[in-house]
């Protein structure tokens, strides 16, 4: 048997056993209700979760463009310059190790509990480790490629152009990935913890009544949109890697495919 | 680390500043002081919960919640890793399988095992296990392949025994990976079981956070932030200066 097929039948056979177990009772369905009970408690109220997804995906765009917008460009100048490089870069991995949960109830009391709160805490959540990956992923440029756009007398716009931005892009979407998948962890968190409105919200909220269907129609919902943005962002690196390797011939193509550290890839 | 003294002198000095501008701005009232206490207040009265009984049990609890969840995943995660970098087909199922266990957040699952274990003990230890478990296997997995082939077949070709194998190519070429591997999983178990707290329990030092926060005690809250990341910068310190001697000791 191949390792596809295996792959496949064990992906199936779990949705068959998330059907059949609950049904026959050997889990209670408080634990986890059935595959179809879930479906439905979701469809019945699509509108309440049509809103709190609406909410969250709201709260989620707005981190990223913080969180990656600001951490891709602190990482590009502070991997491209070296002293900076030098005296930040251990700082930011140290505090890195900061179990970041903690700061959330401090922007809870300054920027109340509305979507204001969410953003803050997902858009730090996110960007220290897409600063840090992209930092790691601009060193990662041959120099022999500036060398080389230099010595042939390119400008400093010609050299940025032609040379930085194509070299940097692979570095830019594996920070995107990092930073995107963290803020939409951050942004779930947040509702689950203190909130008004959200996906994580209603999860919380169906939990504390236990009403096992709607919390795992609520945690499917999440995990759709996790599926969605890896499933994007796989679609945006495809199109660019075809555009580099045009340009760059065959290197291109092994770092594009080179996963960087501690990031999902699949 | 590193670095020359210079180096180190400039980062105590950012610390430092970070430190000053926090105090300043809650001094000269530009931050309402009620928001953000200054500096030397939240220092004063981190001093002050060090002496409570109830927070160091707190801090008791949640450190036998950690390593608890540790000590149960590191180990384990670590054979799966092995047993996925070692067989071939192995890795082609799982591989694709747990890239997608490890890119989905963990906390949508904390509500059920609050379903499953109720709040207490094992369900701060079962989800600190889940969130930590993925990460050692990954990394496990980088490190049985960062073995050089070449090292394995001079090894084999000297006639080396298997616990040879193991000791002299296996554990020091993997052993800067699996030290890394360590340190960011006790950074994954800290925040997993941090979240656990605030989110659902009775004790521990998260809840303790999550009630401060709560009823706007900043005071204790700052100090509480400062407390944790300290810890917990502490130990990933530690552990990055036992990589570098390590990695000293490879070459």
């Amino acid at each position: 048997m191949s390792a596809t097929t295996l792959r496949r039948l064990i992906v199936f056979s779990l949705i068959i056993l998330w059907e059949g177990l609950p049904r026959t009772g050997l889990i209670p369905e408080l634990f986890l209700p059935s595959l179809s009970s879930t479906l439905i408690a979701g469809w019945n109220e699509a509108g309440e979760y049509g809103h709190a997804l609406a909410v969250t995906l709201y709260e989620v765009a707005v981190s990223m463009v913080f969180a990656c917008g600001l951490g891709i460009l602190a990482g590009a100048v502070v991997g491209s310059l070296p002293r900076p490089r030098v005296l930040i870069m251990p700082m930011v991995s140290s505090l890195y190790a900061v179990p970041l949960v903690i700061l959330y109830p401090v922007f809870t009391v300054w920027l109340g509990i509305g979507s204001e709160s969410k953003i803050a805490f997902a858009s730090i959540y996110g960007f220290l480790p897409t600063m840090l990956s992209t930092a790691a992923g601009i060193q990662t440029i041959d120099p022999q490629l500036l060398l080389a756009a230099r010595s042939m007398g390119a400008t400093l716009s010609q050299r940025l152009v032609r040379v930085i931005i194509p070299a940097a892009i692979p570095t830019v979407l594996s920070g995107l990935r990092v930073g995107g998948a963290l803020v939409i962890v951050g942004v779930v968190v947040s509702e689950m913890l203190i909130s008004s409105a959200g996906i994580g919200y209603l999860i919380s909220r169906y939990r504390t009544i236990l009403d096992s269907p709607h919390v795992f129609a609520g945690v499917l919902l999440v995990l759709a949109m996790t599926v969605a943005f890896s499933a994007a962002l796989r679609w945006i690196e495809q199109k660019a890697s075809i555009w580099q390797t045009g340009m760059r011939g065959g290197l291109a193509e092994n770092r594009s495919v080179r996963p960087a550290a501690l990031q999902p890839t699949a | 680390m590193g670095g020359t003294l210079g180096l180190k002198l400039a980062r105590v000095a950012v610390v430092v500043a970070v430190f000053l501008l926090w105090e300043t701005l809650s001094r000269t009232g530009v931050v309402n002081p009620r928001l953000l206490p200054s500096a030397s207040d939240s220092l004063a009265m981190l001093g002050e919960l060090l002496q409570r009984a109830s927070v160091r049990n707190d801090l008791i609890v949640t450190a036998s919640e950690v390593l608890t969840a540790f000590v149960l995943a590191v180990p384990l995660g670590a054979i799966i890793g092995f047993m996925i970098a070692e067989n071939r087909y192995f890795a082609e199922v799982a591989k694709p399988l747990l890239f997608f266990a490890f890119s989905i957040p963990k906390s949508i699952f904390l509500p059920m095992f609050i379903l499953v274990f109720g709040v207490g003990f094992a369900e701060k230890v079962g989800y600190g296990f889940f969130s930590t478990i993925f990460i050692v296997i990954m990394s496990t997995t980088a490190a049985v392949e960062s073995v050089k082939v070449e090292h394995l077949t001079v090894a084999r070709s000297y006639g080396a025994t298997t616990a040879q194998t193991a000791f002299r190519v296996y554990l020091p070429s993997m052993l800067p990976v699996l030290l890394e591997a360590l340190r960011i999983s006790m950074i994954f178990n800290l925040t997993g079981v941090m979240l656990a707290e605030m989110y659902a329990s009775r004790d521990g030092f998260g809840h303790q956070i999550a009630t401060w926060g709560e009823n706007f005690q900043m005071k204790q809250l700052l100090a509480g932030v400062v407390m944790i990341s300290v810890i917990a910068i502490a130990f990933n310190e530690l552990i990055r200066w036992i990589e570098t001697r390590c990695s000293h000791w490879r070459t």
